[in-house]
């Protein structure tokens, strides 16, 4: 009798144990497969001066070159990428390179104020627009 | 002699009358050898894992699961969310297995139980069962996703504010599974073309001296085909392969020799309802679209119809019948309009006489599976009464 019941607690454990065990891998692959959206922002924010010209690229990617107060758009798969930038002044010339790495989490899109990023603030996160 | 010939023939009939149509409507055609083959290629990956779901009922003595739309609709519920979160890629296309898992199983047991109430009666019962479930899978993505169950993104949103729309793009999946490991098979010509514009390194090239062209060859597609016909093979020798075959034969032959009988028809209608659901995400991987309220139904007439053309019946079915019948099937699906159009200018008319054939043949392969039965049933009387004849 208590053999018996045993074995089918053990079985509804082997159970649960692979039940939790294909929610983590779900959890697991929302996580790393999610695709992002990531704006970017030339925009005065605070302290922050707009730039003259910054050229944005993701993971190594084509790079974006964003005006004075422009936005650009780039998508991302994975919970984190490599974010760089280089800030040219009015001759053209690059004056500052930065290269982070971004982390996103769970979130689905964000928006990345780079005068924040390239002036060293630790808010350059903030919401994307809807 | 005479009697044996006419078996043969009895038996190979469909998969003949269709290699006679397109034995003709190849030439008639003009594609080329290349164009043919990298069509059948890209059809057989997409295709085959859905016509496999179908040979476990079969083993079972369940006939052809018409239910198999259930599990299809599990996965398309699985597409829906992830495109839904934004999941892409290997990893979205497993999340869109793992979600529609569950489901599959669900609807399996209750489509088991169902047709264990319907003994005999399986196909219909299951044709029956699909167009019921159909109506509550349309509530449920018509009415209550947007509404009750969360979706976010408004590209998949009809404009009143609920309810999915009709066409959903699967951009973020498309072929990921396809192109997991590119290959191209070619000439040499076309090797150094293909090293010219794409580089060393990004594919992996088959080069075939006598080939002509290049095609493009899913070849990861074609790993997990090949794994599920392992699967398959593997699991007709274990225990409960072998009870469903038993059950298959006889069902109260294996009542009496102690098999659980209606369970097992519940797991075989399981298995097949999940392998039906990966089966659905493969196929729209490559497609590439979500034909949100109708591409289910497509993916259970089209395997059946395949799985039929490939030789098999109701109660027999092989691997080798799936892959004869989705090459015969979808050579009639890619020769048909062009056929058609060479011959009386209009490639409608191809097009008509491939689905009057096609279905035709599913008509004629259940008449003849009847047909055959009733011989059978017919002969084994005659036995029992030892030859003599006669109707007293």
């Amino acid at each position: 009798m208590f053999v018996a019941f045993l074995k089918f607690l053990m079985r509804w454990f082997q159970r649960l144990v692979l039940l939790a065990a294909l929610i983590a891998l779900g959890v697991w692959l929302f996580y790393i497969g999610r695709e992002h959206q990531i704006f970017l922002d030339n925009r005065t924010l605070g302290e922050f001066k707009a730039l003259e010209q910054v050229n944005v690229s993701i993971n190594d990617g084509e790079a974006v070159e964003l005006m004075l107060r422009e936005r650009g758009v780039k998508k991302v798969v994975g919970p984190a990428f490599e974010l760089k930038a280089e800030v040219f002044n009015e001759d053209g010339e690059i004056i500052k390179t930065i290269m982070k790495r971004v982390k996103v989490d769970f979130s689905k899109d964000i928006m990345i104020n780079l005068p924040t990023f390239t002036g060293g603030g630790d808010d350059f996160i903030v919401p994307a627009p809807r | 002699m005479i009697r044996k010939l006419f078996d043969i023939i009895a038996n190979n009939a469909v998969p003949a009358v269709f290699i006679i149509i397109s034995a003709f409507a190849i030439p008639l055609s003009g594609f080329s050898a290349s164009y043919l083959v990298q069509e059948l290629l890209t059809r057989i990956g997409r295709n085959s894992f859905l016509i496999l779901s179908l040979l476990i009922p079969i083993m079972a003595g369940m006939g052809l699961n018409f239910g198999m739309v259930l599990g299809a609709m599990a996965g398309q519920i699985g597409l829906l969310f992830i495109c839904d979160w934004g999941i892409v890629g290997i990893p979205g296309m497993v999340l869109a297995c793992l979600i529609g898992t569950p489901i599959a199983i669900v609807l399996g047991i209750f489509c088991g139980h169902i047709l264990n109430r319907a003994k005999g009666r399986e196909m219909v019962t299951s044709y029956i069962l699909g167009f019921f479930i159909n109506g509550v899978y349309q509530m449920v993505v018509l009415y209550l996703m947007g509404w009750i169950i969360p979706i976010t993104n408004p590209n998949l949103l009809l404009s009143r504010g609920y309810g999915v729309r009709n066409a959903v793009s699967l951009s973020g999946i498309r072929a990921v599974l396809d192109n997991l490991i590119p290959t191209i098979i070619t000439n040499q010509e076309g090797a150094k073309q293909f090293l010219n514009i794409n580089g060393a390194g990004s594919f992996f090239l088959v080069q075939l001296p006598f080939f002509d062209g290049a095609i493009r060859l899913p070849l990861a597609t074609f790993i997990v085909i090949a794994l599920f016909c392992v699967f398959i093979m593997w699991f007709r020798k274990t225990k409960l392969g072998q009870d469903m075959r038993a059950i298959g034969q006889s069902q109260s032959v294996a009542d009496s020799a102690g098999i659980p009988v209606n369970r097992t028809r519940i797991i075989a209608i399981v298995i097949s309802t999940v392998l039906a659901c990966y089966g659905q995400i493969i196929y729209l991987q490559n497609m590439g679209t979500l034909n949100t309220y109708n591409s289910h139904d497509q993916a259970g007439m089209f395997s059946i119809a395949a799985l039929l053309i490939g030789g098999a019946s109701v109660s027999k079915a092989t691997i080798t019948n799936v892959f004869v019948g989705v090459v015969l099937f979808h050579l009639m699906f890619i020769v048909a309009p062009m056929a058609g159009k060479n011959l009386i200018g209009e490639a409608q008319i191809g097009e008509y006489f491939r689905v009057f054939v096609s279905y035709g043949i599913i008509a004629i392969a259940l008449v003849l599976h009847a047909w055959k039965r009733n011989r059978e049933r017919e002969a084994a009387r005659r036995s029992l009464r030892g030859n003599k004849g006669g109707n007293e």
